[in-house]
């Protein structure tokens, strides 16, 4: 089920929690994200695909309200994140595994979060033990290897247990272990229901840990998939990703 | 706007360098007040009443540098380190975050300040004792006065540094401004001699010297309690104009 590059694709109106409308940000003039519709439904695991610089994090950022867009929005079950009140506990995001101040210990940044959104501070330590950093909660979080931030970020989007998950590039830097964990945690979180919206430029991770996929490319949507019907051309994964995204450059090379 | 200040001063308290910094500015006023107080153990002819207070006071020079620093690394080390975006995550209404902070730091700062303040009233009172050098009683309201407004001024200088930081996101530029904020103007209404005085009684570390940490104000200054005003009335300036571009730019 691909999508050519205009309008807003026309799916079955399922689940739907995440919904983007024709979202754009430009810098300097240039679009990053150009007109990006597509909807995120709630229980499976959707991948959010595309090379580096194709306009993933700003996606993720513009549908947090971190970044505003120069045109369409960003919804989450109808209404804009801002317009959330105590957004983590509707929304949970990991967007960069540095988001926290290194002077500070895990289990502060996290209580302070918590306090943010009326969050009890049990809830830090159950998160805190299911990612595995209750022994080293008091340390200063500046000392953690990148796999224990990557744990951090993934606590802080735990932490108001929500009904929709946003994390950019999760395994990133992760070794094995640490990929297979995050693998197993998303695809069990979908199964209780929850929508799971992840970014990857591996094609080959997320054919492992998504149902559904969201390909982009320049700042474009490429296609709206499934992995099954990705690979179903007869050609592997990694083809079937290159073709699309190098359909892309082409395009984008015919009218610059 | 309570889960917003709870959750800014849970991130205040668990840095180490808002401890330092305020350590830092408690520390610094004690040694001023007692150096001075050694100073004029010895000193002829018999230091006044005025002169002990008003340089036993002195250390909020420092004091006003460090604690404006605090208020600046409040908001630039969240923007250096990724943080605002966890912040801004989970308070979205971006000026409820900059007023959270503004009152936690306001309140934190005030109580640093009048805490070195009195340490350095203190300081100086304590190093003169047994000598002839009239001592300077809190029971004065002029004395008292001037060592609360002091820690006032203080206060409003870390307010001042939320609403730079705000403004400029980055720590080094930030506190680069913050100190050349304090300094140069008072350089400059130097360099017109007796008419600077016009120009002066605006300038901060000006009001601080001659204006807030003293029994009598300087000829041609504000009053001790106006000068605190127009050292709030910056910060707000400094504050909404950091609010007005946190609106604007992307976190």
């Amino acid at each position: 089920m691909l999508t050519g590059f205009s309008g807003t694709p026309a799916l079955p109106s399922v689940v739907c929690v995440i919904e983007l409308r024709e979202l754009t940000k430009r810098y300097g003039g240039r679009p990053v994200v150009d007109r990006l519709s597509f909807r995120v439904e709630a229980g499976v695991v959707t991948g959010f695909l595309g090379p580096n610089g194709s306009g993933k994090s700003t996606t993720m950022r513009m549908i947090l309200g971190l970044d505003a867009p120069d045109h369409g929005r960003a919804l989450i079950d109808g209404v804009p994140y801002s317009a959330i009140d105590r957004p983590l506990r509707t929304v949970g995001a990991l967007l960069d595994a540095g988001a926290f101040h290194p002077g500070r210990s895990a289990r502060a940044h996290l209580l302070a979060l918590a306090a943010g959104n009326d969050i009890t501070p049990s809830r830090v330590d159950q998160v805190l033990a299911t990612v595995g950093l209750s022994d080293v909660a008091a340390r200063r979080a500046g000392t953690y290897s990148l796999g224990m931030r990557q744990r951090l970020g993934v606590a802080v989007a735990l932490l108001g247990d929500p009904g929709v998950l946003l994390l950019d590039e999760p395994v990133n830097g992760l070794d094995p272990e640490g990929i297979r964990w995050i693998r197993d945690l998303l695809r069990g979180l979908a199964a209780e229901g929850r929508t799971v919206f992840v970014s990857s430029h591996l094609i080959a991770e997320m054919a492992l840990t998504a149902d559904r996929l969201v390909v982009i490319g320049q700042g474009r949507l490429l296609a709206e998939t499934t992995v099954t019907d990705l690979a179903a051309g007869g050609d592997t994964l990694e083809d079937a990703f290159f073709r699309l995204t190098s359909q892309a450059t082409d395009y984008r090379g015919s009218v610059a | 706007m309570k889960a917003a200040v709870r959750m800014e001063w849970i991130k205040l308290r668990s840095v180490r360098s808002t401890w330092w910094l305020a350590v830092a500015a408690v520390a610094s006023m004690a040694a001023s007040g007692i150096g001075v107080g050694l100073g004029y153990r010895s000193h002829t002819p018999v230091a006044t009443e005025a002169q002990i207070l008003n340089n036993s006071l002195s250390g909020a020079m420092l004091a006003q540098l460090l604690l404006g620093a605090l208020g600046v690394l409040v908001v630039t080390s969240e923007y250096g380190t990724g943080m605002i975006r966890s912040t801004f995550a989970a308070v979205p209404r971006r000026r409820v975050v900059l007023a959270a902070k503004v009152a936690v730091v306001g309140g934190v700062a005030l109580t640093v300040g009048l805490v070195a303040s009195f340490a350095g009233y203190l300081g100086g009172q304590m190093t003169i004792r047994g000598t002839a050098i009239p001592t300077a009683s809190l029971g004065d309201p002029a004395v008292l006065r001037a060592v609360l407004l002091t820690g006032a001024y203080l206060g409003a200088t870390a307010l001042i540094g939320v609403g730079l930081g705000t403004i400029v996101r980055h720590s080094g530029a930030a506190i680069g401004i913050l100190f050349a904020l304090m300094f140069v103007p008072t350089i400059a209404a130097g360099l017109f001699g007796e008419g600077g005085v016009a120009v002066g009684r605006f300038v901060p570390l000006l009001m601080l010297l001659n204006s807030v940490a003293v029994i009598t104000p300087g000829p041609g200054l504000f009053d001790g309690g106006v000068s605190v005003l127009l050292m709030c009335a910056y910060a707000m300036v400094a504050v909404l104009a950091g609010g007005v571009l946190l609106r604007m730019k992307d976190a």
